[in-house]
């Protein structure tokens, strides 16, 4: 695999230099008391710096608010009875690179993947995205208080869902393609060869590898959270402190879900149809049209989530949990809710 | 088709049925000439409009809007005006910290007969808003970042709560736990640097309780998913002003709540507690002292002193003792002089109009409308039914436009008006940093100062400012805009 | 939707200022509407039957007319697409008159404005829904209140029609102003002789009950089912032993007390009754001159009266009716004339109100019919009038004219020669209306006939002399010379205005009241007796100032308006009321703590609280709506959304 090497201090300049062609999405900081880090487009003027982002970079392949299509009523000049309705569903969709996100970000890609491209449907705005999509992953320099990514088949240095490695190493960083749209666009920057490099990269890499403490073993735990299903006073016990908003899973790199509003056709002879993102923490999530709500409870909506993430997406999709462990619904949940506790408590059933 | 591009600006009004439509008819049958401009909503009273739609219309491109109704005393609905007249007045209060200018907004008292005095207001209102012009978009406003000063002065000395009587308060919850479906009280949470709430059911749960400044969430906000059920909480003052509240509106009974109360010495500002501690693996220790804190991770310790760290409510808090409690352990510090804007209000008070709505724009842009404000608020009631994502009514799209997001913030912080006590959950829960409370101390300060003073959740007897009215306003001085 | 858009020309009303034909253009490009036209009169029968038509032919679901204003023709136009078969709330209207063609000349902002009313006229019906009116009972009964000739006429034909009526007085007898007057132009015929046997009717009526001497405290309720509270204020002495034999009055010790029935013209004594044709004829007493309730010592007419009837531990009493309809009647007031400066300010005794000066003429007066002065008890020579005193006068913020004085100036100067036939009477005036039956003949006579000098031109100043006589200076326009009268006795002709606590009073009727207090008919030359609360009708001065053949007339109209009312058994109720969202609704109880009217109650719902509305109580303010935080209760036809539409409509397109 082709590598790549550049100095520290070219690194706004390499992603510069990468922006003119692209869209290229970087973690950006957000100045106030209360920093955040959102992944936002570069342009001239930025400098690049890799933190890690608050909110995953899923909106780089499924925005937070998109339209599926437009359309408009136009009427018969002589007739206004008629009216011909114009409808536009061209997905939306430009070549974007995720640079500087994290092995938990870029396993939410291939999270999302299989349900919207690998299922009975292909969805075409997705796929449009995607397709257009390169993942520059920054090999996770330290370990934070709340990362479990070693815990559900990722880890600090984990290429799932990435199409380069960055690991930056003392005096700049190394680049390493992945997959051929990784090989190809590392083929076509003129960047010092990194093969010199690698050692030192791979050091570095080795270096957070071991600072991991220990992961529990989940093996067992797709059987076992199935095995909950009906334990009602488990879910309420545990989710006594949610607050049921959606900053869990709209921080979270593998959620998935949307809804679908249509607005705009007031007197303004057009309309659009949105997809923006939906959280399962809401109570509106399951409310019918008749008003029945499937899971009325907080608790049932937290069984949901948290058995979808272990349970019933490794039951789809080959085992593989929707779970990155990046620890951004834990240290963004208003009420600090843990659910790396809600999980053990789930499978270490009493007494085990 | 629109307003005539050059001639005409956009001006909505919002007339009364009875005595302000009939009044701009009046002026018709007159013949009284009046500018084009307006184009009038007829509502069946004053007392029927929503604060909102005048927001959602001066967020979506009105240039100014006109509210008319019946002179006070004159509904034809007895009491609409009067309950009218004290919204509006707060909505007119709290443009401007949204960078609204408020002479965009006007209302004002017209009768059926007075067609000459509807073309007079009409006409000079028509004038203020092409004096002023075009309003701005709020799409369109230019990138604006300031930062909150967090230098702060306290109103009392700020600690970490050591002395407190946390062995009494334990045995106390013991004692009426059997009474009690459970206590909720606070507990370390993921690493001792974090607490989250607990939920007390049996004894040995309350060995899990802990009191210090990270104990930061206000957890009155669970007290009314228990109505009916006997429960405990543990509350810091702040919080003991909003189950204040929630008693003064009916949303729990007194006779099912139990209240412990320990006094106050401050609560950390996590945000910038995580902000120093960065990324680390592990608390190795947490160590109390007077003044702060010492947060050892991954073997560095982090000093953090409470007149620095505390949270920017913290600062001007005048009550650290509870306001209601059935279990008052400790005596409170005393409080010494007045409070102080708070930091967020203060730096929105030294901007321009443009500058913030710059600003706001600027904040909002990142909202990631996961209402975690809104479902963090303990007075936020609705819960399951928030109109933001109603259809019926369709208060807001789901686009995620600045606007929108913002448009929410109003809603919220309108919907608080003369019922928040300030606790701030709204802005600390926001998890991409909106500095949103900002929104609901202007709410605050105009409900004080226009209606003698009046702090929410400091009196459960209290009629509540915005369900009441009297006759006679003393601070509002509607009548004075249209002579 | 289907929806057609009719934009009126109204004539030139509003064609000679809207391109008519160019808006329905443009509201046949907004959505939903399949037709639009510009029809001549849209309001009369062919334009109405072409809306009909129209709704056949192209299936419309909805109609929007863009014409007058909907106070104006809202009820017309939903009769016709009712007609028509759609449900009378799936219209709107859009104002294009009033709000437009009729305030700025100016075509292209008028057409461009009128397009976009009628583009939130489409954006609302879009969201409109069909609405059901619900049925209820109407209490066949009817309060009056004020007893003056109007509300005598109104009790007297509801009382005929067989309606129960409760008729309220303020003061302790009926009969109001005209019990006053000596005679009545322009026939001179004695007032107290053709109001008398009307006052008797009342007090002889079956069906009429009557409160004097008592007040409204409260009204709730709507059309059809009203509850009224009236306090029944202390008199002292219990009507229903008190005969009116008089005794009382004789014997009362306290005889200095001012007589409000004659005007203060003369003293009456503390316990009193009004006038000898009464109605309740029954003794008072005035708290403010009577010595037992002053000062404990005294007791005269307990020991004096022959039935026991004196009470004075008496206090207030509240007593509560319920109606289906009110009448309002109130009458009028005369202005504070005393600041007038240039008049004496109510410094010359002999300076006196035409009201008085009906008291001094009249043979139940204090001077038994014998016109003197108060100042010396002489009989004067000179009588000056003054007419327009607080009428047609901006700078006392009284423009409007009163109507009556010109004639009641005529007649007493006419009386006044009757009485005094060697005196002569001066009229100073501006113009003299007087356009009623046989009212210029009769005005000509007193010029005539009567020899009374009318002077066109106002009074600068009125001082004494220091002889005895009033010096009266002022400008004849006609010469354009000045005047000096030297008058024994000068009259005001003082203007009227709405009666005292008049505004209070329609605050409680929750109907409008005018700059000056008058009570606002629906529309002021198409329904001159109905007020915007239904079932709240007007007779008499209190809508306006008027002389008592058109007070007596409106009497009866507003009777028949009660009869028209009360011949159905059930009302239909407005479905404009509020409605609840059981899903949405937490019970917060915030909308039952502010609904002015108490028609919305918590209640349970499969052991959930839930807030419901009281279908007939409704009011259909929509206070509730823009209080309840999560949108859980909506006025029906002025949702949320109905309202967003319009606002949209104006600001998002």
């Amino acid at each position: 695999m082709i590598t790549r090497y550049f100095p520290a201090d070219a690194l706004t300049k390499v992603v510069a230099s990468l922006a003119d062609e692209r869209r290229v999405l970087i973690p950006v900081t957000q100045p106030a008391v209360k920093k955040s880090v959102i992944f936002a487009p570069f342009s001239a003027g930025m400098t690049v710096e890799l933190h890690k982002a608050s909110v995953a970079p899923k909106e780089a392949v499924l925005p937070q608010c998109e339209t599926l299509l437009t359309y408009s009523k136009q009427k018969d000049a002589e007739d206004p009875s008629k009216v011909n309705l114009v409808l536009d569903d061209k997905p939306q969709a430009q070549p974007t690179i995720v640079f500087g996100c994290r092995p938990c970000d870029a396993r939410g890609f291939a999270v999302l993947d299989r349900p919207y491209l690998d299922g009975p449907f292909i969805d075409p705005y997705y796929q449009a995205r995607r397709k257009q999509l390169i993942v520059i992953t920054q090999t996770c320099p330290s370990v934070g208080t709340t990362c479990f990514c070693h815990w559900v088949g990722s880890g600090p240095n984990s290429t799932t869902g990435s199409d380069i490695m960055l690991t930056a190493i003392d005096g700049g960083y190394v680049l390493e393609a992945v997959t051929e749209k990784g090989e190809a666009l590392l083929a076509g920057m003129k960047l010092e060869d990194g093969a010199p490099f690698m050692d030192k990269a791979k050091t570095a890499r080795g270096t957070v590898e071991a600072q991991l403490a220990p992961a529990p073993d989940l093996t067992q735990a797709q059987e076992k959270i199935a095995a909950r299903f009906n334990d009602n006073t488990f879910w309420e016990e545990q989710t006594a402190q949610c607050l049921s908003c959606g900053a869990c899973t709209y921080m979270c790199p593998t959620c998935y879900c949307f809804n679908i509003t249509d607005e705009g056709d007031g007197v303004c002879k057009a309309g659009r149809r949105l997809r923006t993102w939906d959280t399962c923490m809401s109570p509106l999530f399951t409310r019918e049209a008749s008003g029945h709500n499937a899971r009325m409870s907080k608790a049932q909506r937290m069984k949901n989530r948290i058995s979808h993430k272990f349970s019933t997406y490794p039951e789809n999709w080959g085992g593989e949990f929707s779970c990155n462990g990046c620890g951004r619904c834990i240290n963004n949940c208003p009420v600090n809710l843990d659910i790396r506790a809600i999980v053990l408590a789930a499978i270490n059933e009493k007494g085990a | 088709m629109s307003v005539l591009a050059g001639k005409e600006l956009r001006i909505v009004g919002f007339l009364c049925n009875w005595c302000s439509y009939g009044g701009a008819d009046t002026a018709g049958v007159a013949r009284a000439t009046q500018p084009t401009d307006l184009r009038i909503v007829r509502v069946p009273c004053s007392g029927r409009i929503d604060p909102l739609f005048i927001l959602r219309a001066l967020l979506h491109g009105a240039d100014g809007v006109l509210v008319s109704g019946c002179h006070p005393g004159d509904c034809h609905y007895a009491e609409g005006n009067y309950y009218a007249r004290r919204r509006l007045e707060i909505l007119k209060q709290f443009l401007p910290v949204l960078g609204i200018d408020p002479r965009r907004f006007e209302y004002t008292w017209i009768s059926a007969s007075e067609g000459q005095r509807w073309q007079l207001a009409v006409t000079k209102f028509t004038q203020q808003i092409h004096e002023l012009g075009a309003a701005p978009a709020f799409e369109n406003a230019e990138k604006l970042i300031q930062i909150a000063d967090m230098a702060l002065t306290a109103l009392r000395p700020l600690g970490t709560g050591q002395h407190a009587a946390l062995a009494d308060l334990k045995k106390a919850i013991v004692e009426k736990l059997p009474e009690l479906d459970c206590v909720i009280g606070w507990q370390q949470s993921y690493d001792a640097a974090h607490s989250a709430p607990l939920f007390m059911r049996k004894p040995e749960d309350v060995e899990k309780l802990v009191w210090g400044p990270l104990n930061v969430n206000n957890l009155a906000t669970y007290l009314p998913q228990y109505k009916g059920k006997k429960v405990g909480i543990v509350v810091k003052g702040c919080d003991s002003r909003s189950v204040t509240q929630l008693l003064q509106e009916g949303l729990i009974n007194r006779d099912d709540v139990v209240v412990f109360s320990m006094p106050c010495e401050g609560t950390l500002d996590m945000a910038r507690i995580n902000q120093a501690l960065g990324a680390y693996q592990h608390i190795d220790k947490v160590a109390y002292d007077e003044a702060g804190v010492s947060i050892t991770a991954d073997g560095k310790e982090h000093r953090f002193c409470m007149v620095e760290y505390a949270q920017g409510k913290c600062y001007s808090c005048a009550t650290p003792g509870a306001v209601l409690a059935d279990v008052r352990l400790g005596t409170p510090t005393p409080v010494t002089g007045t409070p102080a804007t708070p930091p967020e209000l203060a730096l929105l008070d030294s901007m321009s109009l443009s500058e913030r709505f710059a600003f706001w724009h600027t904040q909002m842009e990142r909202c990631i409308r996961c209402y975690a404000c809104r479902n963090a608020c303990p007075m936020c009631v609705c819960r399951d039914y928030c109109v933001a994502e109603s259809r019926d009514p369709h208060w807001l799209t789901q686009e995620d436009t600045a606007t929108e997001k913002f448009f929410f913030q109003t809603i919220h912080a309108l919907h608080l008006a003369g019922r928040c006590t300030g606790c701030g959950e709204c802005q600390r829960a926001c998890p991409v940093g909106i500095p949103i409370l900002a929104l609901r101390q202007q709410i605050a300060r105009a409900v004080a100062q226009t209606f003698e003073g009046y702090r929410p959740g400091m009196n459960a007897k209290a009629t509540p400012p915005l369900m009441g009215f009297t006759v006679e306003e003393n601070n509002i001085k509607e009548k004075d805009w249209n002579k | 939707m289907r929806i057609g858009v009719f934009i009126c020309h109204c004539g030139s009303n509003i064609g000679g200022t809207v391109d008519c034909a160019k808006v329905a253009a443009l509201a046949a490009t907004f959505p939903d509407v399949v037709y639009a036209t510009d029809p001549m009169y849209t309001c009369a029968e062919p334009g109405q039957a072409a809306i009909e038509e129209a709704i056949k032919n192209y299936q419309l679901d909805g109609v929007v007319v863009a014409s007058c204003s909907p106070r104006m023709h809202e009820p017309t136009f939903r009769r016709t697409v009712e007609r028509a078969g759609l449900n009378r709330y799936m219209f709107e209207m859009a104002n294009i008159r009033e709000h437009v063609s009729w305030i700025g000349k100016d075509i292209e902002a008028n057409t461009n404005k009128a397009a976009e009313l009628v583009k939130m006229a489409v954006a609302k019906l879009r969201n409109n829904k069909a609405l059901h009116a619900a049925s209820f009972d109407v209490n066949k009964k009817v309060l009056v209140i004020g007893g003056g000739v109007a509300g005598i006429q109104a009790a007297l034909d509801c009382a005929e029609g067989g309606i129960p009526v409760v008729l309220v007085e303020r003061e302790a007898t009926i009969g109001g102003k005209m019990a006053k007057l000596d005679k009545t132009f322009p026939t001179v015929d004695c007032s107290a002789c053709i109001l008398g046997p009307k006052m008797v009717d009342v007090a002889q009526s079956p069906n009429i009950t009557t409160y004097a001497y008592s007040e409204i405290e409260s009204i709730s309720g709507y059309v059809g089912n009203f509850t009224v509270t009236i306090r029944k204020k202390t008199t002292y002495v219990d009507w229903s032993k008190c005969t009116g034999c008089g005794a009382c009055t004789e014997k009362c010790p306290s005889k200095k007390t001012p007589d409000a029935f004659n005007e203060v013209t003369g003293l009456t004594t503390a316990i009193t009754i009004a006038f000898p044709q009464a109605i309740p004829k029954k003794a008072v007493i005035n708290a403010q001159h009577c010595k037992k309730l002053l000062t404990g010592k005294c007791g005269v007419c307990a020991k004096t009266c022959p039935t026991g009837a004196i009470n004075y531990e008496m206090k207030d009493e509240l007593v509560t009716e319920t109606v289906g309809a009110i009448v309002a009647a109130t009458g009028y007031d005369l202005v504070d004339w005393t600041q007038y400066e240039q008049y004496g300010g109510g410094r010359y005794p002999d300076v006196i109100t035409s009201l008085q000066y009906e008291r001094l003429l009249s043979a139940s007066g204090p001077t038994g019919g014998h016109i003197v002065r108060p100042s010396d008890g002489k009989e004067p020579k000179n009588v000056v009038f003054i007419q327009c005193v607080g009428s047609r006068d901006r700078s006392i913020g009284r423009p409007y004219c009163s109507g009556f004085c010109c004639m009641y100036t005529a007649k007493q100067a006419v009386l006044t020669k009757d009485h005094m036939p060697d005196s002569q009477s001066y009229v100073f005036y501006m113009d003299i209306r007087a356009n009623g039956k046989l009212y210029d003949e009769f005005q000509r006579r007193a010029v005539e006939e009567y020899g009374t000098e009318y002077i066109r031109g106002r009074v600068s100043k009125i001082y004494p002399d220091g002889k005895g006589h009033l010096i009266v200076k002022g400008a004849d326009t006609l010469l354009g010379q000045a005047v000096e009268v030297e008058a024994d006795l000068v009259v005001l002709a003082v203007g009227v205005e709405a009666a005292k606590g008049a505004a209070r009073l329609a605050e409680k009727l929750r109907i409008s009241y005018d700059s000056y207090g008058f009570f606002m008919e629906s529309h002021v030359k198409l329904k001159p007796v109905e007020t915007n609360t239904a079932g709240v009708y007007l007779a008499g001065v209190c809508q306006g100032v008027k002389d008592i053949p058109a007070s007596v007339a409106q009497g009866s109209a507003a009777a028949a308006k009660v009869l028209s009312l009360f011949s159905k058994d059930k009302l239909q109720s407005d479905p404009q009321i509020s409605q609840v969202d059981i899903k949405r609704c937490i019970a917060c109880g915030k909308c039952v703590q502010t609904c002015p009217f108490g028609a919305i109650e918590l209640f349970d719902f499969r052991g959930q609280q839930k807030a419901r509305v009281i279908e007939t109580v409704c009011q259909g303010c929509g206070l509730c709506t823009a209080t309840c935080p999560q949108g859980a209760i909506q006025l029906a036809h002025f949702t949320d959304n109905q309202i967003l539409a319009e606002v949209d409509a104006l600001c998002q397109c």
